[in-house]
């Protein structure tokens, strides 16, 4: 489905001093930054896969995904995608991908949704029973049916983007891309957004990548990710194995109705109390969990404990903070 | 047929987008033709102090007449001018245009077709209250047509300008400026301000070198009756026209490279 083989995209800026001083030198000397957005990358995903792509901001996931549709043209290397070369950008290629954007709308602003639909359904020469049939079934999972013939400018953020979903699945895609599609939405709408996009998977098997910065996005849709940093690869494989690469404890919590007199029991499992010592985060050997968890319900004043709900959201957050880890892996 | 089908549906959303915002639309579009031409109207009219006054031939209300048809002329042929498709390009706006299967130039032109029959039912309607005003008197009814469908050429080719000018934004960072000096230019040298006779022997002699009389002067006298012009300005503005089309797709293939999608 997609294959990249030693993908490289470079971007030149060029530096500018500040103030009216460097705004006027930069007129005839110019230094050229170069930078390799993405380097050297390989990548290879197969047919009906939902791989989350991660990394920092600036990391490179949207200019794979730039490049992966089509919209900008690599610097070197191969890329295949559904057989084509997406920079050709034949019309046959389109047809297949869809792009969702969470930071871009692709909806025309200043006419009603179903307008946009419309004119979507005439670019993807969809027939016109398949048409309302999609539309009026997405419409009614995704609660839109009333906002149809409403201004997309009058939308609110969520609105909106449960339309642009629709709007880039019309077609059925082979293969969606899905850069932040749930940037700035409320829990609610976040959750729905997710939903229909773990329905739609079951339903049609498209092959689905998906960036952004909501690990619970990606703990509920992707098996598995890929993690790039500075443009280079860092990680790729299952989500379980990701969460392992700091090791396998699991992170646990207990909260107390008294702080604990005696706190020695806890010390070995990386113990960080809070400052009235009436909750504590503990990181337990996996073989230890039940054993220990038990020893603390039983011996303790325990009001109530939780193991963490996204352990790939703290492996990302140490992985940004420290990337040196990865080398040690 | 079905690229046919994506034409029609894109120019029928087109109507649609344009009168989204109508007063918008008057202020962008038809509000600069009018106040330009009533400017035209009062300063011609403070010119020619005595009624029988001649100005290199013309008497005020021929000068007034020439005017009138200046203004179906803008109206008709520079429609395209409030587009800004640069905007589209340095706001990685273009980005939607590159995943649909339906191009960019597809989509600009079939939006331009869209504008531009707008643009002719308010120029008829303006015609016509310029007639009823007793300030143009039409010519015979295939003199008309002609001057329609040479003004609809004109059209194309400032189409065709704005979409060259548009997509420089590939290396410049606006325009915008760039394009409404050379509109202003244009304006000046084509016999939208003053009629091209009024100009120095010299200066006629070299204008009839360049397209500039072809998209004013030449179509408002066909309005008015001469067809003078209509062969040398037929030529002209299909060679420019023709040119443009290479030039814009040599930019295009080379622009794309350079194309970051900012903002995505």
């Amino acid at each position: 489905m997609i294959t990249t083989k030693k993908l490289i995209k470079k971007y030149v800026s060029y530096k500018k001093q500040p103030g009216i001083k460097g705004a006027i030198k930069s007129l005839w000397d110019r230094s050229f930054i170069e930078k390799n957005a993405v380097d050297a990358f390989d990548l290879e995903i197969g047919k009906g896969e939902i791989v989350g792509l991660l990394g920092p901001n600036g990391a490179g996931k949207t200019t794979l995904m730039k490049m992966f549709t089509g919209i900008i043209v690599p610097s070197s290397g191969d890329l295949e995608v559904l057989g084509f070369n997406p920079f050709d950008r034949k019309k046959e290629f389109r047809k297949k991908i869809a792009l969702v954007m969470g930071q871009k709308s692709q909806l025309w602003w200043d006419i009603p949704a179903m307008d946009s639909l419309h004119l979507i359904k005439a670019y993807y020469e969809i027939p016109t029973a398949d048409f309302n049939e999609r539309v009026a079934e997405m419409a009614k999972i995704l609660n839109v049916e009333e906002l149809l013939h409403v201004h997309v400018r009058k939308l609110s953020l969520g609105e909106r983007m449960k339309l642009e979903l629709m709007a880039s699945l019309l077609h059925q895609p082979e293969v969606i891309f899905l850069d932040e599609p749930t940037i700035g939405l409320d829990l609610v709408a976040q959750d729905a957004i997710r939903n229909f996009i773990k329905s739609y998977h079951e339903k049609y098997n498209p092959t689905v990548i998906l960036t952004s910065h909501y690990m619970q996005d990606v703990q509920s849709l992707c098996s598995r990710l890929v993690l790039i940093m500075n443009g280079e690869k860092k990680f790729d494989g299952d989500i379980l194995d990701f969460e392992k690469i700091l090791g396998t404890d699991k992170v646990v919590s207990f909260n107390f109705e008294t702080s604990p007199s005696d706190k020695s029991a806890f010390e070995k499992y990386n113990a960080k109390w809070d400052l009235n010592g009436l909750s504590v985060e503990l990181a337990l050997p996996q073989q230890e969990l039940r054993a220990f968890s038990g020893y603390v319900l039983e011996h303790f004043d325990v009001i109530d404990f939780q193991t963490e709900k996204l352990p790939i959201e703290r492996v990302m957050k140490q992985l940004m903070l420290r990337p040196e880890l990865l080398n040690h892996e | 047929m079905s690229n046919f089908k994506k034409w029609l549906e894109t120019i029928r959303i087109g109507w649609s987008m344009v009168t989204a915002y109508r007063l918008n639309f008057f202020l962008l579009i038809i509000g600069p033709a009018l106040v330009f031409y009533f400017i035209k109207v009062s300063l011609w009219s403070a010119v020619y102090t005595d009624k029988d006054m001649l100005i290199n031939g013309y008497s005020l209300p021929q000068m007034l007449h020439y005017h009138a048809w200046a203004l179906i002329v803008v109206l008709m042929a520079q429609s395209s001018n409030g587009v800004n498709l640069g905007e589209d390009i340095r706001f990685g706006r273009m980005s939607k245009y590159l995943i649909y299967p339906f191009n960019f130039w597809e989509f600009h032109t079939a939006s331009f077709i869209s504008f531009q029959t707008i643009q002719f039912v308010i120029a008829i309607f303006t015609l016509a209250l310029l007639c009823f005003s007793d300030l143009v008197s039409l010519p015979s009814f295939s003199n008309l047509m002609i001057a329609f469908a040479y003004t609809s050429l004109v059209g194309i080719f400032w189409f065709s300008v704005q979409y060259t000018t548009g997509l420089l934004a590939f290396w410049l960072e606006e325009t915008w400026t760039m394009r409404v000096m050379f509109q202003l230019l244009v304006n000046f040298l084509s016999g939208s301000i003053i009629p091209i006779s009024f100009f120095p022997a010299w200066a006629q002699n070299y204008l009839q070198y360049t397209p500039f009389p072809s998209l004013t002067y030449t179509p408002i006298n066909l309005f008015m009756g001469q067809m003078q012009g209509l062969h040398q300005g037929l030529i002209t503005i299909t060679i420019s026209i023709v040119a443009m089309f290479f030039i814009n797709t040599y930019i295009w293939r080379r622009g794309l490279r350079l194309f970051t999608a900012a903002g995505m």
